[in-house]
C-alpha cells in the first residue's frame, strides 16, 4: 500500500502539473528566449562582419601623405589613392569636397596615431575611413614579409596547447571542466525554474484545505517523498526541453548561428570528478527542495514564504562573489566557510570540483553533509507538514515544530 | 450492533501551549452503531477528533481505533470529511475523486466509475470534468461527502457534515450516512443540529469545557438531564409551584418542567386546586435541542 501510494502521489503530481498552461509556458520560455537571442545575435554579427567588410572594400576617393616611408604605392594605386606633400594641403582637400577622404600616416604608426580625416557619413558609416586607413599600411608591411610563417605571427595567429600533471597524471584542464560544470548549470536551472513549485507543493494542500483529508489518508513521508521525486522528474523533463532546441541549433544551424566548432572528443569526462559533481547535485537538490517543501510547511501563504525563499535563493549566488578566491584559492577562509556551509555548499562544491581544486576528502565531507542535512530536512519537512500544515492561516514557531 | 468498541478512547488530555482544550475525557464507540459528538463551539470536538486521527498529539491518554493508534497506512477503511473542507481547487472534479479513491486502494476503473455514479446521484452527472472551483460550496461539499465515502469505510467520522447544505440536500445527505449505517458502517458524527442526532444517533456524548457532561443513548442522556416538559392548554394563570417551573407561558398555552420526583398527575391535580381550566395537558420527554440550551445556553450566545 506505501509503495502504491507513493506511485499514486507521483502521477498525480506529474499529471496535474504538467496539464498546466504555465508549466510549459514556463519551459518553452526561456529556450525560445535563447533561439531569439541567439539569432539576433547571429543576425548582428553577420551584419556587423558584413558592414566591416564592406567599410574595407569600400570605394571612395582619398588622398594621403607617407611619413613613415611604409606604405606601399603599388596597394594605394589599385584603390585609386593619391599622394599629397603635405597634411594641410590633404585636410583642404577633404574640406573642399575634391576628395572623401585624407589619410596622414606618422613617422612611427606604432607610437602614434594614423591620423584620419573625412566627409562626414554618419557615426557607423565614417568608421570605413580608418578601416581603409589600416588596411593600407597592414597590408603594405605584409607585402614587405617574404615569410608566411612570420606573416601570420604579426597578424597575432598564434596558437598553443597547454598540458598540466596531477598525481603524475595529465589532467584535463578546459575539457575537464566543461563537462563538470554542466552539473553547475543543471542545479541553477532546476532550483531557479523549480524552486517556487517546490515552495507551493505543500501550500496547495494547505490553502486548498485538503490536509486533513490528505493526512488521514496517506502517510505524510509518502506525501513529501512523492512530491520530490514527481519535481526532480519535472526537473528532468525541463531539462530535455531546453537541451531539445540548443542541440538541434548546435548540430543543424552551428555554421548558421556562428557557434565554435567544440571537438567534443577532446573533452574528458574524469570519473572522480563526474562522480563527485553529481553526488553533490543530488545532494544539493535534495537539501534546497526538502528546505523549500519544509518552509511551504510552515508557512500559511505563498506570500509569507516569500522572504526567506529570496534569501534562500540568494544563498546560491553567493559563492559567486569570492569567484576568484575559489578558482584561485580554495583554502581562503571565506571558500572552506562556502564550501561547507550547506546552503553555500552545492554551488562552491561544483565549482571547486570543476576547477579540480576539490579533494577527495574534502568532497566526502561535502556530500556527507548534504545528504545527511537532506534527510534530516526532508524528516522536518514531513513533521512540519504532519503538525504544521493544519494550522491553515497561521505561521508556526519552532517551538510549536519541536515540541509537537 | 456489537457492543465491541471500535473507538476506544481513555483520560484523553489535550493541551495547547499553556491553554487546555481537553481535560480528562473517555468514551467508546462500538461497532456499527452511530454515535454524536455533541458541544458548542470551542468545546473541543474537532480536537478530538483530529487526536483521535494522529493529527494531533495527546498530551495524555489513549485513543484508540480498533485496538491501536490509527495510521493511514494500517489498512484500516476510513471515511474523515473535515469540519475544515476542501479539495484541489484547480484540478477537475474525477480527477480529484479518482485520485482519492487511488489512494484509498482503489483500482482506476473503480474508482472512475464509482464518481460518476456516485455525480449521478447527487445531480453533478454533467459535472465531472469541471475543475473544484468552478463549483459552488454545495456542490464541493457534495464532492468532499463521495470522496469520504468511495472506498465503503469501516469508521466514517462526519465532522457537521450538513454545514452549509440546503435543507434538500441535507436530505439527500442524511439517506446517504443512513445508507452507510445501514451498511454496517460505525459513524462518528459531530453536529449542532438535534434533529439530525434524534434521527440517526445511537448514543451521544456532549462535551463542555473538555469534559463530558453527558453519555449514553438518546434516551439515557434525555432521562438524565430530562425531566418531562409538559404542554398545557389552560384558561387562567398557572399557580406558582414547587412542582414545576415555567419554561414558555403565552396564548393560553405554557410549558412547564416538572421538578425531579414530581408526578404529572400531581400538578395536573394541584392546577386545577387553583382553578385553571386546563384543555390539554401533554407530558413529553425533554428535547434534545432543550437540553443542549440548557448545558450551553449562557456560552454559546457568547459565540
Amino acid at each position: 500500500m506505501r509503495k502504491h501510494n507513493l506511485g499514486n502521489v507521483i502521477s498525480f503530481e506529474l499529471v496535474r502539473t504538467m496539464k498546466k498552461k504555465r508549466f510549459w509556458l514556463g519551459i518553452f520560455a526561456m529556450p525560445l528566449l535563447i533561439v531569439i537571442v541567439i539569432t539576433l545575435i547571429s543576425v548582428s554579427d553577420s551584419h556587423s562582419k558584413k558592414t566591416t567588410s564592406n567599410q574595407k572594400n569600400s570605394h571612395f576617393s582619398f588622398e594621403y601623405t607617407d611619413v613613415s616611408g611604409m606604405v606601399n604605392p603599388a596597394i594605394v594605386a589599385t584603390l585609386k589613392g593619391t599622394q599629397v606633400p603635405s597634411e594641410n594641403a590633404g585636410i583642404a582637400d577633404v574640406k573642399s569636397g575634391k576628395v572623401d577622404a585624407y589619410f596622414y600616416y606618422p613617422e612611427h604608426p606604432s607610437k602614434d596615431a594614423i591620423k584620419v580625416f573625412g566627409k562626414e557619413k554618419g557615426v557607423f558609416e565614417n568608421g570605413k575611413y580608418s578601416s581603409v586607413a589600416q588596411m593600407i599600411l597592414q597590408t603594405s608591411v605584409e607585402s614587405k614579409i617574404s615569410s608566411p610563417d612570420v606573416s601570420a605571427i604579426t597578424r597575432g595567429a598564434i596558437k598553443s596547447t597547454t598540458v598540466t600533471f596531477r598525481d603524475g597524471k595529465a589532467a584535463g584542464g578546459v575539457n575537464s571542466l566543461i563537462p563538470s560544470m554542466l552539473y553547475l548549470v543543471i542545479f541553477y536551472l532546476i532550483i531557479l525554474l523549480l524552486g517556487n513549485q517546490m515552495l507551493t507543493s505543500t501550500l496547495d494542500e494547505k490553502e486548498n484545505r485538503v490536509t486533513e483529508m490528505i493526512l488521514t489518508t496517506i502517510n505524510p513521508t509518502n506525501l513529501i517523498v512523492g512530491k520530490v521525486i514527481s519535481l526532480f522528474v519535472l526537473g528532468v523533463v525541463q531539462m530535455l526541453v531546453f537541451a531539445i532546441p540548443i542541440i538541434t541549433g548546435y548540430v543543424f544551424f552551428r555554421s548558421d548561428l556562428n557557434l565554435p566548432n567544440i571537438d567534443f572528443s577532446h573533452l574528458v569526462f574524469d570519473p572522480q570528478q563526474m562522480t563527485v559533481g553529481a553526488l553533490i547535485l543530488i545532494g544539493g537538490f535534495a537539501l534546497f527542495t526538502g528546505t523549500l517543501v519544509a518552509l511551504g510547511a510552515a508557512m500559511p501563504t505563498a506570500k509569507d514564504a516569500g522572504p526567506i525563499f529570496g534569501s534562500l535563493i540568494a544563498l546560491m549566488f553567493i559563492p559567486f562573489y569570492v569567484f576568484s578566491l575559489i578558482a584561485s584559492s580554495p583554502n581562503a577562509p571565506i571558500v572552506q566557510i562556502f564550501t561547507y556551509f550547506p546552503y553555500s555548499a552545492p554551488v562552491t562544491g561544483m565549482l571547486r570540483n570543476g576547477f579540480g581544486t576539490l579533494p577527495l576528502w574534502q568532497a566526502a565531507i561535502v556530500i556527507t553533509e548534504l545528504f545527511v542535512l537532506s534527510a534530516i530536512v526532508l524528516r522536518l519537512a514531513v513533521r512540519l507538514f504532519r503538525y504544521g500544515s493544519i494550522e491553515y492561516s497561521r505561521k508556526l514557531s519552532l517551538r510549536e515544530i519541536f515540541s509537537a | 450492533m456489537s457492543i465491541t468498541p471500535l473507538v476506544h478512547i481513555d483520560h484523553f488530555r489535550m493541551d495547547f501551549g499553556k491553554k487546555n482544550v481537553i481535560r480528562d475525557l473517555s468514551f467508546e464507540i462500538r461497532k456499527g452503531e452511530t454515535f454524536g459528538l455533541l458541544g458548542s463551539n470551542g468545546s473541543g470536538k474537532t480536537t478530538t477528533i483530529r487526536a483521535l486521527l494522529g493529527i494531533y498529539q495527546p498530551t495524555q491518554g489513549t485513543l484508540h481505533i480498533n485496538g491501536r493508534e490509527f495510521k493511514p497506512d494500517s489498512g484500516m477503511k476510513l471515511g474523515y470529511l473535515p469540519e475544515e473542507r476542501g479539495l484541489y481547487k484547480k484540478e477537475s472534479v474525477i480527477d480529484v475523486m479518482v485520485y482519492f479513491g487511488r489512494l484509498k486502494g482503489l483500482d482506476r476503473v473503480t474508482a472512475h466509475t464509482w464518481s460518476l455514479d456516485y455525480l449521478q446521484r447527487v445531480g453533478l452527472g454533467e459535472k465531472d470534468k469541471t475543475s473544484i472551483d468552478k463549483l459552488s460550496s454545495g456542490q464541493q461539499q457534495k464532492v468532499q461527502l463521495g470522496v469520504t465515502i468511495m472506498n465503503n469505510p469501516d469508521l466514517l467520522i462526519l465532522d457537521e457534515p450538513t454545514k452549509g447544505f440546503d435543507p434538500v440536500n441535507r436530505r439527500l445527505l442524511m439517506d446517504l450516512i443512513e445508507e452507510q449505517k445501514k451498511r454496517g458502517a460505525t459513524v462518528l458524527m459531530v453536529t449542532h443540529q438535534m434533529e439530525e442526532v434524534e434521527r440517526l444517533c445511537d448514543r451521544i456524548i456532549l462535551l463542555k469545557d473538555g469534559v463530558s457532561r453527558a453519555y449514553g443513548t438518546v434516551k439515557e442522556v434525555q432521562d438524565e438531564f430530562g425531566n418531562l416538559v409538559i404542554t398545557i392548554e389552560h384558561v387562567g394563570e398557572l399557580p406558582q409551584s414547587h412542582l414545576y417551573s415555567i419554561i414558555e407561558q403565552g396564548g393560553g398555552e405554557s410549558k412547564v418542567e416538572v421538578v425531579a420526583e414530581a408526578s404529572p398527575t400531581q400538578i395536573l391535580q394541584e392546577i386545577m386546586r387553583a382553578g385553571v381550566s386546563v384543555g390539554k395537558f401533554t407530558p413529553t420527554p425533554k428535547s434534545l435541542d432543550d437540553i443542549f440550551v440548557e448545558i450551553y445556553g449562557s456560552e454559546t450566545s457568547k459565540d
